[in-house]
């Protein structure tokens, strides 16, 4: 498999009054061609900077990256000056956000902001690119989508809102789409149907995935490879299968149990205790250390690092190794 | 005993967005809604958006007015008080909201948020409302100290126990909980879920639980009503339905959650189409234009619901 | 972003926000000193701002060291005038603004919470006070009723509280479908305990801040009727009224006029200062 992305010890740092918080503290990303993975963990991981951050959209005050590389069809993207990283944006590499209402400009119908992102990364007249513009929401399943060009965003549904954004996102095939949650403010009906778009159109156009999500069940759906973060640094990495099979690492398994499942209907859902650490209060040792039920004496006193479970099976944890 | 009893609740509003010059389109927000709340129990409510229950939730609480209907709540008309009674009333049913981050007023400090409701109803006065708040900041999992400190010091998980602990100030019987845990993380929320069940387990609480994750209304559910378009499509005891259900919507929802199993079933887009706009909602069932079973008498005319073995209910022309 | 806010309750935040602007703590600076020179105002000169000096030999006596500003017809040294004539100013301009604030907030949140028919009514009310021009309103009272200062300070007061409840009303708009509102009103909380405890409260930066900015043309106002001969009477030293009557001597005693001017225009500066950092300190844009 041939690696696309290789993202090598990120670090992206926040600015605030009380320092400098480390929110992507030394992560590293591989993504093969054609591949799907999840990228998954709750509020406050660092998985939406460890996006942004590869697309460089980071705020600059107060975001900085400060450390790592981005490697991508042989240049590193941290280097490479601004004009040429506009020609990455929505043409090699996409990005599809969580909220589609306030991703779209509400002054512009849905077909001229797709068609916008055709005419940007493509030399197509006007007539070209709506025609181009057509196909693409025909693509994304839309409706009657001659009509639709000249709807408004407020005049669609949530799930269609985000169907456009797919369609603007993938108009320039990319080889990488980045979506950021994709379906976390979508009603539940709608969910299946953009994961099952989302999957269709990667195999199709035969792009890679990274797909962004605190959402264990629909990563299960999706991705071939799933790396699990917290607090700022990878804590597992792992195939699908092994990561719901034979987990590695106690912060997975708190997060698997602690799903109500459907025909599980029990006394008490499993927790895991306490809430995700402050970024600038960071317990000492092993991030996960304060809230683990596994946790024994070397824990808080030094990081594990990753450690190999199997091949391809990764976890920073002291159980593992060391 | 019947605690709560609605009939025939109705909310529409008149649009401003309408096309026309003078009223606006009618948006049925509630069309029709008689529930039932066992003393004790949980009824869960499962809804897409725009379906209308955070609509309802507000009209059973009274913060706003049914445009018609009823509510029993105790055994008296709850929609009939005014003034003082009405203040009193108001005690008795309280809500848990859905958003963490705006439920709680950031200029107020946590002590003051919880005894507000000790204060209005003068349940207790000077160092006992101290007391009150420790004790009630205790039996949601915080620290006294919390008192002192302002909401935004706090995590999402950690507002909304606030939020609970204000609600249960005032001693409710009822409690209506609006996505009480949609917005937090996943390893949160069954945090929230247990407390609420050690809650009605401890005080007896009732508690019309609105979710539309599947999974935990499962849970934490005795009954299951769902919503769609305004009705109330299908109410069962909650094994019934999930084991078997029998509207189509309801099947077609299951169906879409996707399960945390890879090698399991993948989550079909088992309802085609979007979930229409409150302000055009189809003729006949509203379900109509999504359903895989529909037949030609569900796109003229509006099916009732109708009981369907057990303590089961149906709105659907397949079963008449 | 979810980084958690540092541990310090919103008005500290606010404040160490508003000490990294330069220009905010000038004019911080700036309001301190002129209040504290009308304070202190004995002390810092020993000539009476109303007493009429030797007039044959004191007036008109350009600035020198004896008197720094000069000295006007009626011998009465500049300086002293305008140091006590701060006193004046500021207070009008103070009580003023307290007047048309309170006021403003009061009928802004009534008609913000209550909206409906109250919301349209008092609405209207101010549209049409709006469309009264402000000096003309303030003309006509003066004549009718002349010679009081605190009339002055009550008129600035009534014609200026509109701007305000209309900014208040659109706060409390915005707050009012809040979830913490609600929930109050869940509680049982009445509408005049919802607004003064929840929506008020959360609202106080928006008042500050406006409040700020007015001071500033309060007291232009003020010194426009001054100017007019319709402000504080004489002999008490006003700066607008100084200005006024230096109007005639303009040419020769080109210091009677210009140093009051200057005052009024440092004073002016100063709170627009403060209002535009308070304002960026309590209202900080952000990023993302």
């Amino acid at each position: 498999m041939e690696t696309l992305l290789n993202v090598l010890n990120l670090v992206t740092v926040f600015e605030s009054e009380e320092g400098a918080a480390r929110v992507v503290d030394g992560v590293s990303i591989r993504v093969d061609r054609a591949e799907a993975v999840g990228l998954v963990g709750e509020s406050g991981c660092g998985k939406s900077v460890t996006a942004l951050s590869i697309m460089r959209l980071i705020p600059s005050p107060p975001g900085r990256i400060a450390a790592g590389s981005v490697l991508f069809e042989g240049r590193d993207l941290l280097t490479i000056p601004e004009k040429d990283m506009r020609k990455v944006r929505g043409n090699k590499i996409s990005i599809v956000f969580q909220e589609p209402l306030t991703s779209l400009n509400p002054v512009f119908t849905c077909g001229e902001q797709v068609r916008e992102a055709i005419a940007l990364h493509q030399r197509l007249g006007r007539a070209a690119s709506k025609a181009k513009a057509i196909e693409m929401l025909r693509l994304v399943r839309i409706p009657d989508p001659e009509k639709r060009y000249g709807s408004y965003p407020h005049q669609m549904s949530g799930g269609m809102r985000q169907r456009v954004m797919i369609a603007m996102a993938l108009s320039c095939e990319p080889q990488l789409l980045i979506a950021d949650e994709p379906t976390s403010a979508l009603d539940v009906s709608v969910q299946g149907q953009i994961i099952e778009l989302l999957g269709e159109l990667q195999e199709r156009m035969h792009m890679a995935v990274l797909l962004i999500t605190h959402d264990l069940a629909v990563v299960a759906q999706m991705a071939s490879r799933v790396i699990v973060m917290y607090a700022g640094v990878i804590v597992e990495e792992s195939p699908v299968r092994s990561l719901f099979e034979a987990t590695a690492h106690p912060y997975t398994e708190g997060l698997l149990a602690s799903i109500a499942k459907l025909a599980h209907r029990g006394d008490r859902l499993s927790t895991i205790p306490g809430n995700v650490p402050d970024p600038f209060r960071l317990p000492p040792g092993c991030r996960f250390s304060d809230r683990c039920p596994k946790r024994f004496e070397k824990c808080p006193t030094a990081e594990p690092p990753l450690f190999d479970v199997s091949p391809d099976h990764r976890s920073r944890c002291w159980l593992c190794g060391g | 005993m019947e605690i709560l009893k609605a009939r025939g609740i109705r909310k529409y509003y008149r649009s401003s967005a309408g096309l026309s010059f003078g009223r606006g389109a009618l948006v049925k927000a509630v069309d029709g809604i008689d529930l039932s709340l066992e003393k004790g129990t949980t009824m869960g409510l499962v809804g897409e958006s725009g379906c209308g229950k955070s609509t309802l939730a507000r009209v059973l609480i009274r913060l706003e007015e049914p445009t018609e209907g009823g509510i029993l709540l105790g055994g008296v008309d709850f929609l009939a008080l005014k003034g003082r009674e009405l203040r009193t009333a108001r005690r008795r049913i309280q809500m848990v909201f859905q958003d963490p981050y705006s439920s709680l007023d950031p200029r107020m400090s946590v002590g003051s948020t919880i005894a507000e409701g000790i204060r209005i109803h003068k349940l207790a006065r000077g160092a006992a409302v101290k007391e009150r708040v420790a004790g009630l900041l205790d039996r949601v999992g915080l620290s006294a100290s919390a008192a002192a400190k302002y909401p935004h010091e706090f995590s999402g998980g950690q507002r909304q126990r606030i939020g609970i602990a204000r609600s249960l100030a005032v001693e409710p019987e009822v409690l209506i909980a609006d996505e009480p845990v949609s917005a937090l993380d996943v390893s949160i929320r069954a945090q929230i879920i247990n407390l609420l069940a050690d809650l009605q387990a401890d005080m007896g609480l009732t508690y019309l639980f609105i979710a539309h994750d599947l999974g935990i209304v499962e849970h934490v559910s005795d009954t299951v009503a769902v919503m769609y378009c305004g009705k109330i499509v299908e109410q069962a005891p909650t094994e019934d339905i999930f084991r078997e259900p029998l509207h189509p919507y309801t099947q077609g929802l299951i169906a879409s959650v996707p399960v945390a199993d890879p090698s399991g079933a993948k989550a079909r887009a088992a309802i085609p189409g979007d979930v229409p706009s409150p302000m055009n909602i189809p003729p006949g069932c509203a379900f109509n234009p999504r359903c895989p079973r529909v037949m030609d008498i569900c796109r003229v005319e509006k099916p009732d619901l109708i009981p369907c073995g057990g303590e089961r209910i149906v709105r659907c022309w397949l079963y008449h | 972003m979810n980084l958690k806010a540092p541990p310090q309750g919103l008005w500290s935040q606010g404040w160490s926000r508003f000490r990294t602007s330069r220009f905010g703590v000038a004019g911080a600076v700036i309001i301190v000193v002129l209040y504290l020179a009308a304070v202190f105002a004995p002390l810092l000169t020993p000539y009476d701002p109303i007493a009429q000096g030797d007039v044959p030999k004191m007036r008109f006596v350009a600035p020198c060291r004896d008197h720094p500003l000069g000295t006007d017809k009626f011998g009465r040294d500049v300086l002293a005038r305008i140091i006590y004539g701060s006193r004046i100013s500021l207070t009008i301009a103070f009580l003023a603004v307290a007047i048309a604030v309170v006021l403003g907030t009061l009928v802004g949140a009534a008609a913000g919470y209550c909206g409906g028919v109250v919301d349209a009514i008092l609405m209207r009310i101010v549209d049409a006070l709006l469309a009264i021009p402000r000096l003309f309103l303030l003309l006509t009272c003066v004549a009718l009723f002349p010679g009081s200062m605190w009339l002055v300070v009550v008129l600035l007061g009534a014609t200026g509280w509109m701007a305000t409840a209309r900014l208040v009303r659109a706060q409390v708009l915005s707050l009012r479908n809040l979830d913490y509102v609600k929930a109050a009103e869940a509680l049982g909380a009445g509408g005049s305990a919802v607004i003064w405890r929840h929506l008020i409260p959360n609202t106080l930066t928006v008042i500050i801040v406006a409040a700020t900015l007015r001071i500033g043309g309060i007291i232009l106002t003020e010194a426009s009727l001054s100017f007019l001969g319709l402000g504080v009477p004489p002999p008490t030293p006003s700066w607008g009224q100084m200005v006024f009557e230096g109007r005639e001597a303009l040419m020769g005693a080109w210091w009677l006029s210009t140093f009051p001017g200057i005052a009024i225009a440092v004073t002016v500066i100063g709170f627009n200062l403060l209002g535009d950092a308070l304002k960026d300190a309590f209202e900080p844009r952000r990023f993302v």
